[in-house]
């Protein structure tokens, strides 16, 4: 009996500390560990582009933690390990859409945290203004974008004008389009003069009509009107103007654009990403599909179909979306190695390996400078796809983030859309779109 | 002889996993939104203290009341054919002489399996305005001319979002019923047949007054599920002016899209207090008619 009760405490204590322990671990659930599968650079660096690996190889030595959203972090972290065999970079990567409640928690709570952080355009306004961001500036990190694209640079610097996170990558926007399908509707699958037939909104809706009565209403000149608030996005100025909401009166002119777009018959109505848009891009349904240079993965390139199959043409105005932005935890114990991971992540050599394997489109001038009468991507035949991207690169305007402006952008996109597809007077969309600021951000006046 | 209760602290031992587990997983998190709902936090700073703000705010906030509105008539147009399609293939399967029952009373149950947000995206695909295989099919066969955009209508978005719950839970309910049908004594049906009763008559007369029980565990189960519908719905988008967003959507977008924790942790509390009212209307009708 004694023995019986003895056992069942026994276990019963067991059932507790297991219980406990679970709830004590350090919480990495969802986290890819470390990739050791090297990816194997397919070329060699530009020997133009000179590299510039900061430390020498030998004497950097330690282990970093990477915390990411994004797969390919896992080639940089490889680059980088084989520059610096003697340290070891851990990446971890978590769900897109959990990735930045992990990451507050982790911050707020001062545990587990990473010594190098990945934010993303959408939120990274939110991040630079939070205690936890290391200053590179202080750390000599003007040095490393000084040949950088402006608009880059000044996405990465807090409101004080420090320099707190740093891209690899630029993610200009453009007309993608299938050759053949602009042969036969536009005449002509040469990049510099499909740019030139829509170099203005007016011209887009006028080939627009043509490309539609050509085809008998089955194929569209763009894939859908929702595609210029990702153009006018950062060609406009911010929502928010000392603590008040502003509309750029450009996208009034914006607005009547889209609708007339679609009343003429223009777009296929297709959202941006939907499995629609997806089908179109490839298939050639649709003419011309704005997108940004990190989109081709819908491209479906199996077995090199799609080699020499895609022109980019330029859109009527420069753009980008989206993008990705590394810094450093300001507690990290392994601040300075950390830096030098972002050195790398700078560099041109990385930039380049970056454009040759995933055809990510750098960040810094100087390798679009040395590449791009020589660079040609796989899908894209001979064109130079880099000339077409350095000139509108460079002349976007350098805004800086705010915590702000990529919700409020969704708000809009969002009355907007709605708008357009039930042609809604411009005043009734701002009285709406209006409505939803306030009541999201009861802080930010509203008149 | 005194009957002697054993008070042996072991007890507790044993029971002491769930209640940490509880505590620490269920409790601690509740406790810690309330203390949320009156601060003002946005994941960065330490919250700070504004008492009752957020519920004034939230008493003001129309998009909250377009939620709870939004949320009934979805649960309605779901509740309302759910029970009448899984009662009917009920009464239809639970006949001695329909052949293969078992198959069709496991293949009615399969949209049970399937994830919410499978089913939602589904239906996404399915209703696309411009690709969607509905509108494909209505216009092979000449129903319409030009494509629906079902989403952009405040009407079916809702009525769409309805049909995902009710195609995923009309045969969970199925087989609820027809458990509740095979309890029922055949003494009761020999009787019936005995005084010749139509097959419809034994539906109306019996069958369904002595379902009784099971219709009430189906409405109070369906109310505490039903009002927090989110995310078939979250996959079919937020409707035009709103039009679908469901309360429990409206508090993830303000927590977890807006990141505004503290007032999403207000609306979690009013939500809270809105299942309560209506749980307790449940309730009070299920007692209602006990008593009748």
């Amino acid at each position: 009996m004694n023995a019986k009760k003895w056992v069942s405490t026994l276990l019963t204590a067991c059932m507790v500390m297991l219980l406990l322990a679970a709830c004590g671990k350090g919480n990495n659930e969802g986290a890819a560990s470390s990739s050791s599968a090297s990816a194997s650079p397919s070329a060699s660096a530009s020997e133009s582009a000179s590299a510039s690996p900061s430390a020498a190889p030998a004497d950097l030595s330690g282990k970093l933690t990477v915390w990411t959203y994004f797969d390919q972090v896992k080639i940089l972290a490889d680059n980088f390990m084989k520059v610096h065999p003697n340290v070891k970079v851990d990446v971890q990567i978590f769900p897109g859409d959990q990735y930045q409640t992990k990451l507050m928690s982790a911050l707020q709570s001062g545990k587990n945290t990473p010594d190098i952080m990945d934010l993303d355009h959408g939120y990274i306004g939110k991040f630079l203004e939070s205690p936890f961001l290391a200053d590179l500036s202080a750390m000599g990190g003007e040095d490393l974008v000084k040949s950088y694209v402006p608009y880059v640079t000044a996405y990465g610097r807090s409101a004080d004008g420090k320099l707190r996170a740093i891209s690899d990558n630029s993610s200009p926007g453009g007309f993608w389009y299938v050759r053949e399908t602009a042969k036969k509707y536009l005449g002509t699958d040469d990049p510099d003069q499909i740019s030139a037939m829509v170099d203005s909104w007016d011209k887009v809706i006028e080939l627009g009509k043509k490309v539609a009565k050509d085809s008998g209403g089955k194929v569209h000149l763009i894939q859908g009107a929702s595609g210029l608030f990702d153009i006018e996005a950062f060609n406009t100025e911010s929502w928010v103007k000392d603590g008040k909401l502003n509309i750029d009166p450009k996208w009034k002119d914006t607005y009547a654009t889209q609708l007339k777009i679609r009343s003429e018959g223009v777009d296929a109505k297709l959202g941006f990403m939907s499995s629609g848009w997806g089908s179109a891009l490839n298939d050639g349904s649709v003419v011309l599909t704005s997108m940004p240079s990190w989109a081709t993965f819908m491209i479906g390139n199996k077995d090199g179909a799609a080699k020499g199959k895609f022109g980019i043409a330029k859109t009527p105005e420069g753009w980008y979306n989206g993008g990705r932005w590394e810094a450093i935890y300001d507690k990290s114990p392994n601040k300075e190695l950390a830096y030098e991971f972002l050195k790398y992540v700078a560099s041109p050599e990385w930039q380049t390996i970056n454009l040759q394997q995933t055809g990510n489109m750098p960040s810094n001038a100087a390798v679009f400078d040395q590449l791009q009468d020589s660079f040609k991507g796989d899908l894209y035949g001979d064109q130079l796809i880099l000339k077409g991207f350095a000139e509108q690169m460079k002349s976007m305007p350098a805004r800086q983030p705010n915590k702000y402006d990529d919700d409020i952008l969704g708000k809009w996109v969002k009355v907007a859309s709605q708008g357009i597809d039930n042609n809604t007077p411009y005043d009734d969309v701002v009285a709406a779109f209006k409505k939803e600021v306030k009541n999201t951000y009861p802080e930010i006046q509203v008149d | 002889m005194k009957s002697k209760v054993n008070k042996s602290v072991y007890g507790y031992l044993f029971i002491s996993p769930f209640f940490i587990a509880y505590t620490v997983m269920g409790l601690v998190p509740i406790l810690y939104t309330l203390y949320l709902s009156f601060t003002k936090w946005d994941g960065f700073t330490n919250p700070i203290y504004v008492g009752f703000a957020n519920y004034e705010r939230l008493l003001h906030d129309t998009f909250f009341y377009q939620t709870i509105g939004n949320t009934l008539i979805i649960w309605i147009f779901s509740i309302v054919p759910q029970l009448i399609i899984a009662l009917l293939l009920a009464l239809i399967l639970n006949e001695k002489f329909i052949k293969g029952k078992h198959f069709f009373r496991a293949v009615f149950y399969f949209p049970h399996i399937i994830t919410p947000i499978t089913l939602g995206v589904m239906f996404a695909l399915m209703f696309d305005w411009q690709t969607g295989s509905i509108n494909m099919l209505l216009m092979k066969i000449g129903v319409i001319h030009d494509p629906i955009h079902w989403f952009n209508n405040p009407w079916w978005s809702r009525i769409i979002a309805a049909s995902v719950i009710c195609w995923q839970y009309f045969g969970f309910n199925l087989i609820v019923f027809i458990a509740g049908m095979q309890s029922i004594p055949t003494e009761v049906f020999e009787a019936a047949e005995v005084d010749g009763a139509s097959k419809s008559q034994v539906a109306w007369r019996i069958t369904l007054p002595l379902l009784r029980p099971v219709f009430l565990f189906t409405l109070i189960t369906s109310v505490i599920g039903g009002l927090q519908l989110f995310d078939a719905p979250l996959m079919l988008g937020d409707g035009p002016g709103n039009s679908g967003r469901t309360m429990i959507m409206y508090l993830y977008e303000t927590a977890f899209k807006s990141f505004d924790y503290s007032y999403g942790a207000a609306i979690a509390y009013g939500i809270f207090i809105i299942i309560m009212i209506f749980t307790a209307i449940t309730a009070k009708a299920t007692k209602m008619t006990k008593e009748a």
